[in-house]
């Protein structure tokens, strides 16, 4: 019990670097719109 | 990245009236591509209801394909043909996506009707925020460009991409005017529209390729206020030191708002978007089964082609 403080001073110093690594969330949404019936569009 | 793949409406038909006969084949190719490409959810425009709901309803069913949406497009009865929105999560973000159609009566199917777009997607929106508790909402609006920006204008925090589609007014830029932000999709499978979110803290989005036009801008007027102060210096006549004085005065009071938009804020960044759209042309391959079954919709030739 008295090494508790201890160990969990550890582990916050263990984790503390891997949060300021964590990835910002991102995500990416492709749109298509106004399509109009096109199936072999030309550039 | 995780991908969402969206569509803003207008998909399916060249004319909002039946007369091709190859229409169906067309539109029944295009849902099926759209559920291959991993389309999650499209609205329903009024170039999707040439061969009126009944037919939607038939072709939009499947598990791949699009979920077909709209808040506003009711039957003689008033009951809703579609639903009016679905709830996604993508990289551990809840999307709530809002379909909407034009208003007025649906000319191909009787008692169809267009109920006004911009309540029925606020008080869907509101709904996603309040009861569904999404991340982001998307407005999937099929409608008029007015229209889409009168929803921008009105829809307070309820909403935070509108994604336009209607006249194909093809690839442009965000537009945010309150809190919302009008995106145009692209047009005719030309252009697939790209946008970046980056979602980390709260609030309206924040676009990123102002502060890069705002950049470049600076650079032009810099040159143009490097060229009027040096023939400013050369002029003898009153006149025209005069109207050169204004010139000069007006290009440093835009110059002062330019350097305010390109310094970095102290606040602590929010969300944010980068808006870019990426060209479908010859230098993406075609797939050939898909071409095969194109050619015998559209022969090589023919004038739809």
């Amino acid at each position: 019990m008295k090494l508790r403080p201890t160990l969990l001073a550890l582990l916050a110093l263990l984790l503390t670097p891997l949060m300021a690594l964590a990835a910002p969330r991102q995500v990416v949404l492709l749109f298509t719109g106004d399509n109009g019936g096109e199936l072999a569009p030309c550039g | 990245m995780p991908v969402l793949v969206l569509d803003a409406g207008n998909a399916l038909f060249k004319t909002p009236m039946p007369g091709d006969p190859k229409e169906r084949a067309r539109a029944e190719l295009l849902l099926e591509q759209m559920g291959e490409l991993g389309t999650e959810a499209m609205a329903v425009g009024a170039r999707d209801l040439t061969l009126g709901t009944d037919f939607l309803v038939k072709a939009g069913k499947g598990a791949k394909k699009p979920k077909l949406l709209s808040a506003n497009l009711v039957d003689a009865g008033g009951k809703p043909l579609f639903p009016a929105s679905t709830v996604v999560t993508v990289g551990g973000v809840k999307f709530g996506l809002v379909g909407l159609s034009p208003e007025g009566p649906v000319a191909t199917q009787k008692g169809v009707v267009g109920q006004p777009p911009v309540p029925a997607a606020l008080a869907e929106s509101r709904r996603l925020r309040e009861k569904e508790k999404v991340d982001v909402v998307v407005v999937l609006a099929a409608l008029p460009y007015l229209e889409a920006l009168s929803l921008s204008k009105v829809a307070g925090n309820a909403v935070d991409f509108i994604v336009q589609s209607h006249e194909s007014r093809g690839p442009g830029v965000a537009q945010r005017n309150e809190y919302a932000t009008l995106i145009p999709p692209g047009e005719r499978g030309r252009q697939l529209a790209r946008l970046e979110l980056n979602l980390e803290g709260k609030g309206p989005f924040v676009d990123l390729t102002e502060t890069e036009r705002a950049k470049e801008n600076l650079r032009i007027l810099d040159t143009n206020l490097r060229q009027a102060k040096d023939r400013l210096a050369t002029l003898k006549d009153e006149t025209s030191r005069r109207a050169l004085e204004e010139t000069v005065a007006s290009f440093e009071a835009r110059r002062k708002a330019l350097v305010m938009q390109t310094t970095p804020s102290t606040q602590a960044p929010g969300r944010s978007h980068r808006l870019s759209y990426v060209s479908l042309g010859p230098e993406v391959a075609d797939d050939p089964e898909v071409k095969k079954r194109v050619e015998r919709i559209e022969p090589l030739g023919s004038a739809s082609h």
